[in-house]
């Protein structure tokens, strides 16, 4: 078997709790306890589950403990997998491989105050951040929790709860909050966020059109595809030796894609300049944005690392 | 040119001279983990660092690069992390560049294909590292294009041994 690149934070499931309301709480670790890849409070990563589905999931714990990555995850009967494959596959001891931290509020000394909404199980992504702000008393916050009865996570937001800085609102007793008071007139010392069903993100968002877009943040419950070059379009690499086809996704690397079908591809830098995974072309329009290959070269070879294609179809000599 | 100027056409060899000092250690275990100093580390000959992410032999059938034998300890310069934060305004800590030992007044890019001395192990240069573009989503800074052709230099270990913070880098003649 030849070696494939590592493309993932290895963990081992080191805890799992039952936190009500069919959420579990799961613990992720370094198999030695090693430190992870830092994060940013309000982050989230991608885990590669057993059965090859990736889901990512808000980090719950705090930046400053750096040893563990916690996750909250309701299981979903009617979802896509990702929740039901954790909550009845997975066991302390196991090793699932992770993204690096990705997202979450970076420090702004201009905000003074912070509004957060969570309906439900949205609550999760802000976690991290009220448990930040607690202990580094960098700025106000309240987080605004609306469920219809249970309170998620209850007993992690116990202390938040009797401090005031959490207030749950429970549906089925009081009805629904009037979100345009909880947002209030556009503020440019305030930060507002709302993490929910797609119903609530889109009253959120009609109700702060007004406000400078950076003091506003919307989590939705599915994870946007992560920032791509608005012009990326997919497209279809042509294998000519052996005789196979492989999709690279709109933004999606030519190398990310190779790899993903199993193909070895041998890398160093991932941004172009070292030469290790230069590859022959055969047929198409690629663009190169490579810094190593003269114009002579990029008449035969392209870099898989950073080019890209300017034609729906591009044969390489692979 | 560049053969005339290695021809040494004026029949002089140009020396280097320089004595350096090891100021930081670092290493990971497994890829992307975050580095952790050390006050010493032990060198092992023809493979790599106790405990290190590019030990020979340690992940089998994967790697975080690929596998190089010329690539078993990395060394960096403390003057690129000055000239970082000079030129381009950027702090990078000698934990943050991802190679093993941090050393002042070695001129690394100088030294490939030659070998030294790091305190009493025995190194021979490979190749000068290049930067790695995950680089910049680990440490959430734009050090890829600052750190082309200063990212540090590839060892292979000839003779292992214990480098300790202060140790002594020289030239083996
Ligand atoms: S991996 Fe370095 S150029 Fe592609």
């Amino acid at each position: 078997m030849s070696a494939r690149p590592i493309t993932t934070v290895k963990t081992i499931v080191t805890g799992i709790e039952e936190a009500g309301a069919d959420i579990k709480l799961f613990t992720l670790a370094d198999p030695d306890r090693w430190e992870l890849p830092p994060f940013k409070p309000g982050a989230h990563i991608d885990l590669h589950l057993p059965n090859g589905l990736v889901r990512t999931y808000s980090l719950c714990n705090e930046p400053a403990d750096n040893t563990r990555y916690v996750i909250a995850v309701k299981r979903e009967a009617d979802g896509r997998g990702g929740s039901r494959a954790l909550h009845d596959d997975v066991g302390v001891g196991d090793i699932i491989g992770v993204s690096l931290p990705r997202g979450g509020l970076a420090p702004d000394a201009r905000i003074g105050r912070y509004m957060f909404v969570a309906g439900g199980i949205g609550v999760t992504p802000f976690l991290s951040v009220v448990r930040h702000l607690q202990r580094t008393a960098q700025a106000e916050f309240t987080l605004h929790l609306v469920a219809r009865e249970e309170v998620p996570l209850a007993a992690h937001l116990g202390s938040l709860i009797e401090a005031g800085t959490v207030v749950v609102h429970r549906t089925s007793r009081a009805g629904r909050p009037d979100l345009a008071e909880l947002v209030g007139d556009p503020d440019p010392e305030t930060l507002v966020a709302c993490c929910g069903p797609e119903g609530m993100t889109e009253d959120f968002e009609r109700l702060t059109t007004a406000w400078p877009t950076a003091n506003v943040h919307i989590e939705r419950f599915v994870a946007p595809p992560p920032i791509i070059d608005p012009d990326a379009k997919p497209f279809t690499l042509s294998l000519a030796r052996s005789g196979t086809e492989i999709q690279v996704r709109a933004g999606q690397t030519m190398l990310a894609a190779l790899q993903e079908g199993g193909i070895d591809i041998a890398t160093s830098c991932c941004g172009g300049i070292c030469g290790a995974c230069k590859v022959g072309w055969i047929e198409g329009r690629p663009v190169h944005r490579d810094r190593i290959l003269s114009p002579y070269e990029r008449e035969r070879y392209l870099m898989v690392c950073v080019a890209g294609s300017d034609a729906e179809r591009l044969v390489l000599d692979l | 040119m560049l053969d005339i100027v290695s021809a040494g056409s004026a029949q002089k060899t140009a020396q280097l001279g320089w004595t350096g000092v090891v100021r930081f250690l670092h290493l990971a275990p497994r890829a992307f983990l975050p580095m952790r100093a050390a006050e010493t580390i032990t060198l092992v000959a023809g493979k790599g660092i106790e405990g290190d992410r590019y030990m020979i032999g340690k992940e089998e059938g994967f790697y975080s690069h690929k596998p190089e034998e010329g690539r078993q300890v990395t060394l960096f310069e403390l003057e690129t992390l000055i000239a970082l934060k000079r030129d381009a305004g950027i702090e990078l800590g000698p934990e943050e560049h991802r190679r093993n030992v941090t050393v002042e007044g070695v001129p690394l890019n100088h030294l490939v294909g030659r070998r030294f001395w790091l305190g009493d192990t025995l190194l021979e240069a490979t190749r000068l590292s290049v930067p790695c573009r995950h680089i910049e989503e680990i440490t959430g800074k734009a050090i890829f294009d600052p750190l082309i052709n200063r990212s540090g230099l590839n060892c292979r270990i000839l003779q292992g041994g214990i480098v300790r913070v202060g140790d002594t880098v020289r030239n083996a003649a």
